[in-house]
């Protein structure tokens, strides 16, 4: 009886205290717009949403496979599939398809605040709301420049989809051409241009970043219109537009390239802060915090589990705490500076050298701050790169590296820095190895961008913390040179090109400057930035410069007879060659959205 | 108990592996689709292709009107074969050759179909002849253009060696096309579009360095900047250095 009251007490308790509560509670682990437009913190935490999947290629990027997610192996590095570097890839095809970026869903995250905050514009200052509508545009134009660069015309999403709300008809949309995705691009950063302040906080936009962004997008449209109506795979796409653009376009975006550019002008300057020393301060540039060159930078902390492992993956594991290194930059590149290195005397013999880093002496600063030469120096120890010993050297260098070398009866290799030969170490500490690549392949190593001050000890994976210079007033300054190139205003780009040829500490351009000067400069000033894959593609050159293309190596020697050292010009040990299909200078549109999507056929030509 | 427990698994097992047997009642892949290139210019002779060169695109359009396309390989004497198809609706396109493009052909596959395709090369290798002079292999050509209107600039000729008959871009002795020391890679740059002094010179490569004692296989290829780039080629030749 007793248990039946019970029963029936509890039965009732439950009735009546679960009537006090309503059933339709919006649910506490779902934000809701209210929480995120009306106050600044809501903004700001929307806002580092969209920061965060913003396609920076930063230390991270890679060109295949995990794309933008965050992996150690940094040596993954786009220049490696096109002979900046030598790297793991086995050839360009292991990178040139990219990995299937299909950012919509950030985009419509863009969307959807460009959509709600003018409904909630009542809780802010005018300015804020401007401010942030910009940023907005801004990132939008981010991520349909990504897209467009790597696919072409792809759709172009303004408003927020939604689903099930739509019919999948509606959804499923058409590409949109190439030349008005960029022209889109260009409406969208000239919104952000207007909306956002001349100042941001560091890592967001402010109306020069987008000033900026646009000078590099029109100048790749410029280009994609002007040579590749000339040089370009014939297909579907073509035919109807969603690849290519026409060449009358191409003047009307360098036009708007140099505009963009010349905006910046008084705003951002180059970091010139230890002009004494052309070398240090080319080094400084990309480390120290407060450059007013930067104009949009990404920030990396261990606290917020970002560090990255670039100290770790750029130089061999005698100079850092953990990891290898697997990417080299190219004697090729190295040769974009001053031609060929002085490595031969004038009968052909190789010159001697008292020892390896004599060769450092008088090459551009830029070049030494770029690159580790053999012999030069990080966190107190040498880059004693050595590829082996001669007991004695005769003859010319370049029947060295013929069929029938003469010397290589007295030539002695290793893959292991143990091996001694006569009491001397037959290579050195930082390779150049006959076993694997995690020494250098080509002699030299990644500069830009390591942190020397670093302790060893604190060069491990995921514990480098330098930014990276998404965009730097340099590369503004680039950009416009090559448009006012192309749009025949050559006095312009000289003084330009001689405004980075000063800070570089290389001497100024004279007479009269071909477009091939300012390519050349690019490259050399943005090397390793991960803009060469790009650069080459949008000139429409890759397919002549990567022709069954292979790189070559300066292989220090040390003989052993004349207690000297000479220099080769081999070709890297691996040997491997690189070849570029014409059909990458798009990628293919991804399988899952195809399949997703009909409409987003024809696919680019001949995938 | 655990006699029982084992029972009861062993049950288990049975019944979750009987629903595998069920048997796939589509037909497997029992049709085949091969046929030969056949050079239009030459009378009705196979193309000249190589390992890997001109390839066959296949789009079965049976289930979707945007299929994801298959490939055949060409085999080096300029006929494809693949016995390993659904049968099915297909759209067939001969593609990544040196040829004229040529439309795609609509057919169905089954059993084994056969199908010629009539290509058209850009350019051919013509007066083809080889000499052995020491180490030196020199091999002389002209070229031609069957059709010249809108021909793409003709970038280059390059010879290829192999020790196997079995030679082209894709299956050469690179320090041959491209030496080891500090010389330029061995070919002829033309970089020019078809004009009567192309058709008029004699084109001589040279091969040094072969290596004594051997027999080598080679032949000539020339390439346009078409959307592939692939080359025409010559005759293979056999060589043998004393």
């Amino acid at each position: 009886m007793k248990q039946l009251q019970y029963i029936i007490i509890t039965i009732l308790a439950g009735c009546m205290l679960a009537a006090c509560h309503k059933l339709d509670v919006a649910p506490l682990n779902v934000i809701r717009d209210k929480d995120v437009f009306n106050n600044e913190n809501g903004i700001t935490a929307y806002m580092a949403t969209i920061y965060k999947a913003l396609p920076i290629e930063d230390f991270y990027y890679r060109n295949e496979g995990s794309g933008f997610n965050r992996g150690w192996e940094q040596f993954y590095h786009p220049g490696a599939i096109c002979g900046e570097l030598v790297g793991p890839y086995g050839s360009t095809y292991d990178a040139a398809g990219g990995f299937g970026y299909w950012p919509y869903g950030d985009i419509r995250t863009v969307n959807y605040l460009l959509e709600n905050l003018p409904k909630n514009a009542v809780n802010f200052a005018k300015e804020k709301v401007d401010a942030w509508m910009g940023e907005a545009y801004f990132c939008r134009a981010y991520f349909y420049f990504a897209l467009v660069k790597r696919y072409g015309g792809v759709p172009i999403i303004k408003n927020v989809q939604n689903y099930p709300e739509q019919p999948i008809e509606e959804l499923q949309v058409h590409r949109d051409k190439e030349v008005d995705v960029w022209k889109f691009i260009a409406a969208d950063l000239d919104s952000a241009y207007l909306l956002m302040p001349e100042k941001s906080v560091r890592a967001r936009a402010n109306r020069y970043v987008a000033a900026a962004l646009k000078s590099r997008a029109m100048l790749y449209a410029g280009t994609i219109a002007k040579y590749g109506s000339a040089n370009y795979v014939a297909g579907d796409a073509r035919d109807q537009g969603y690849v290519g653009i026409p060449a009358s376009e191409a003047d009307g975006f360098f036009k708007q390239a140099w505009d963009a550019a010349k905006l910046l002008e008084g705003h951002y300057d180059l970091y010139k802060k230890k002009m004494d020393n052309k070398e240090q301060n080319y080094v400084d540039l990309f480390l120290d915090k407060d450059s007013p060159e930067n104009i949009l930078v990404r920030d990396y902390s261990l606290t917020s589990n970002t560090a990255h492992s670039w100290d770790a993956t750029m130089t061999c594991r005698y100079m850092t705490a953990d990891g290898l290194s697997r990417a080299y930059p190219t004697l090729e590149f190295v040769e974009r500076f001053a031609g060929a290195l002085p490595i031969v005397n004038p009968d052909g013999t190789p010159r001697r050298f008292n020892n390896t880093a004599e060769l450092m002496q008088g090459l551009e600063p830029r070049l030494l701050a770029t690159v580790y030469f053999p012999g030069a120096t990080l966190r107190g120890r040498q880059f004693d790169t050595q590829r082996g010993i001669y007991d004695q050297f005769s003859g010319t260098a370049a029947s060295e590296l013929g069929l029938n070398p003469p010397n290589a009866q007295y030539r002695h290799l290793s893959g292991t820095t143990d091996a001694l030969y006569q009491g001397k170490r037959i290579i050195g500490f930082t390779g150049v190895s006959t076993n694997g690549d995690d020494m250098t392949r080509t002699g030299f190593y990644v500069r830009k961008y390591v942190d020397y001050n670093r302790d060893q000890s604190q060069c491990g994976l995921y514990m480098s913390t330098q930014s990276w210079i998404d965009m730097r007033y340099a590369e503004v300054l680039l950009n416009r040179a090559e448009a006012a190139m192309e749009l025949g205003n050559t006095t312009d780009a000289v003084t330009v090109i001689n405004q980075l040829r000063d800070r570089a500490g290389a001497p100024p351009v004279t007479g009269a400057i071909t477009i091939d000067t300012v390519r050349n400069e690019r490259c050399k000033e943005l090397a390793f930035e991960k803009q060469y894959w790009w650069d080459l593609r949008r000139w429409r050159i890759a397919d002549k410069v990567l022709d069954n293309t292979r790189f070559h190596a300066l292989l220090p020697y040390y003989i052993l007879n004349e207690d000297k050292y000479i220099f080769l010009r081999e070709l890297e040990p691996f040997q491997r060659s690189y070849t570029f299909e014409k059909k990458y200078y798009y990628e293919p549109i991804p399988g899952g959205e195809l399949g997703k999507n009909p409409n987003l056929y024809p696919n680019n030509p001949n995938y | 108990m655990q006699r029982i427990f084992k029972g009861l698994l062993i049950g288990l097992f049975l019944l979750s592996t009987y629903s595998c047997t069920k048997t796939d009642n589509q037909p497997g892949p029992n049709a085949g689709f091969q046929g030969r290139l056949l050079d239009v210019t030459n009378g009705k002779n196979n193309f000249s292709t190589e390992t890997g060169g001109v390839q066959i695109k296949l789009e079965e359009l049976s289930w979707s009107e945007t299929p994801t396309p298959q490939y055949i390989p060409s085999k080096p004497d300029g006929t494809f074969e693949d016995t390993k198809l659904f049968s099915g609706h297909y759209r067939v396109t001969p593609v990544n050759g040196a040829f004229w493009p040529v439309d795609p052909v609509e057919l169905d596959i089954n059993g084994l179909t056969t199908h010629d395709f009539e290509l058209t090369p850009y350019l051919k290798i013509t007066n083809f002849s080889h000499r052995l002079s020491g180490d030196t292999l020199i091999m002389e050509f002209k070229l031609a253009a069957p059709v010249t209107e809108g021909l793409p600039t003709i970038i280059d000729a390059q010879p290829f060696v192999n020790i196997t008959p079995y030679v082209g871009a894709g299956a050469t002795i690179s320090q041959y096309t491209n030496p080891p020391d500090q010389s330029k890679p061995n070919k002829i740059d033309i970089n020019s579009n078809w004009d009567d002094s192309i058709a008029q010179k004699t084109y001589v490569m040279k091969v040094p360095d072969l290596k004594h004692g051997r027999t080598f296989y080679a032949r000539v290829g020339v390439r346009v900047n078409d959307s592939y780039k692939q080359f025409n080629y010559s005759d293979v030749v056999e060589v043998q250095v004393p």
